[in-house]
């Protein structure tokens, strides 16, 4: 534990002293915040549902720029070689990275509860949608980064693993429009990988086992191949 | 007990055989040193030994510990200097160092101490604070050095640690590694003939992955130096003396001097033999240590090699 702790501590110091993360931060609240105020000017609704979609992709397009550099970065630099070569355990190694992701992208999703306060204090929001759409975006934030995790951990080339997280982040996002075209039971197949059908029931109130599993069992299975890539050699 | 053991050790990159059946004993306290050209498979072992590469075939073991199924328990027991020494530029020396000392399982006071000891063998308490990517390479190199030996290792591993310093670094960097071999045994990489042959105590000469031979250091290490020839005689009575069962060749030089080789002997006895030399009132004009005999024995292994 004093060990995974150490890692922790050293890739939060490291993501946070990277402009990166500041920019990454002041991009996603920015668009976010001017969708917010156009969005309530127009409408007048007290509802977040459309900043949920906004920041659901907003993320398809952030998550690759926090997770290109975390290993790609120590593989390029040699220092993948220390930590591989030192007695903490790779899983270890994958979580503080995992851990350090999530606290950027926490922190971001975090500032726009200031939304929701805000239509609280004016309004009268129903708060079920509010506390589901969190939970959907973090779900959601969890599962890209176990993936642009394991994308990394198999090139040394930062841009690369970027541009290949957003294809995948991307494919995942839209897969249920294919599923149009195929015939049972395969398009349920296709619907049930689909980001977009899973991460909707949040965004409008709706939360299910199935797709809690969903976003948990591809955060698990992003770490395991991380894991296994990063063991691999 | 041998520290390192190595049995037919091979590893295989898609279809390149990168070693090829090696197999090395270390003992405690021992400096080897690996020999070879690049390519020859010196870092793909050491990697092997540090846990970074696990073996195609063969079995490694370090202070008892199979690096593949007690891998936690070697790493723990290896400092490893990898090449081009790697650090994180962005982090502050002692943050750097603490970091890694809590990978190896250190706290509290037990760290502080360490950090302590480390900081003043390698002469980094004045830059304790500063940032890694802004130090020279030869503090980057010290930095390097200081993370592998914090937590007392049984084996410290150095992979081209002299690489990119200049001739001053070269001679202290060589001076840290003679002082830490009295606490760890030691394996080093090079392929600077010179450099092996002035701190291990036995080399392992390698090319294309196979391990050509194993040479004790003691055999090849002389010192050579120039007298006038008319103190030969009395030359010849201080060697008796001070370096009696050493071999001692002697050969006519330029005009009037002779050119004297001494034989199996290493810097700090060769350093008293001058003394004693110039003590009889004998002008020593030149006196080095040289790895002739090394240059020799790789050169022949390497040629009869690459003629198979």
């Amino acid at each position: 534990m004093k060990v995974l702790r150490a890692l922790i501590t050293k890739e939060v110091r490291a993501l946070f002293v990277s402009p990166i993360a500041y920019a990454v931060a002041a991009v996603f609240l920015l668009l976010n915040g001017y969708s917010f105020v156009m969005t309530l000017a127009l409408s007048k609704q007290a509802t977040l549902v459309h900043i949920f979609f906004q920041s659901a992709m907003l993320l398809i397009l952030v998550v690759p720029l926090v997770t290109m550099r975390q290993f790609a970065e120590e593989r390029r630099g040699g220092t993948l070689e220390l930590l591989l070569s030192s007695p903490a355990p790779e899983i270890d190694i994958v979580l503080a990275k995992f851990a350090a992701a999530m606290t950027l992208l926490v922190t971001m999703v975090g500032l726009t509860v200031i939304y929701a306060l805000v239509l609280g204090y004016f309004g009268k929001p129903d708060w079920g949608p509010v506390y589901s759409g969190y939970a959907g975006l973090i779900l959601l934030a969890s599962a890209l980064v176990s993936i642009g995790l394991a994308v990394s951990a198999l090139t040394a080339n930062q841009i690369v693993a970027a541009v290949v997280s957003l294809g995948i982040f991307g494919l995942l996002w839209a897969i249920d429009s294919l599923a149009a075209l195929l015939p049972s039971p395969i398009d349920n197949w296709f619907l049930g990988l689909s980001l977009l059908a899973r991460f909707t029931p949040f965004a409008v109130g709706a939360m299910y086992t199935s797709d809690f599993g969903f976003f948990i069992s591809v955060t698990l299975l992003g770490l395991f191949l991380t894991v296994r890539a990063l063991a691999r050699r | 007990m041998a520290v390192v053991s190595v049995e037919n050790l091979s590893k295989r990159y898609g279809a390149r055989l990168a070693v090829d059946g090696v197999s090395l004993e270390v003992g405690q306290h021992e400096v080897m040193g690996l020999l070879g050209p690049n390519g020859s498979g010196k870092t793909t072992i050491l990697r092997i030994l540090t846990g970074y590469l696990r073996p195609t075939a063969g079995a490694v073991s370090v202070a008892g510990f199979d690096v593949v199924r007690q891998g936690r328990s070697a790493r723990q027991r290896i400092g490893y200097v990898p090449e081009d020494a790697p650090l994180y530029p962005q982090m502050r020396v002692d943050e750097f160092l603490e970091f890694m000392g809590r990978l190896r399982g250190l706290d509290g006071s037990k760290l502080q101490a360490a950090l302590a000891i480390a900081r003043e063998r390698l002469g980094l308490v004045d830059v304790r604070d500063a940032i890694i990517g802004r130090l020279s390479r030869g503090y980057r190199q010290r930095v390097s050095l200081a993370q592998a030996v914090l937590h007392g290792p049984d084996l410290l591993v150095l992979d081209e640690p002299t690489n990119g310093l200049d001739p001053r670094q070269i001679i202290e960097f060589r001076d840290l590694v003679r002082g830490l071999a009295k606490q760890c045994t030691i394996i080093i990489t090079s392929h600077i003939l010179g450099e092996i042959a002035r701190v291990a105590d036995r080399v392992a000469i390698l090319l294309g992955g196979r391990l050509l031979a194993v040479r004790d250091l003691s055999h090849t290490r002389s010192i050579c130096f120039r007298t006038r020839a008319d103190v030969a005689d009395r030359v010849e009575a201080v060697l008796q003396t001070a370096a009696a069962r050493l071999a001692v060749a002697r050969e006519p030089d330029s005009e009037g001097m002779y050119r004297w080789r001494v034989q199996a002997i290493d810097e700090p006895a060769a350093n008293r033999l001058t003394g004693e030399l110039a003590a009889a009132g004998m002008v020593v004009v030149e006196a080095t240590a040289n790895s002739a005999d090394l240059e020799e024995t790789f050169l022949e292994l390497t040629t009869q090699e690459a003629r198979r």
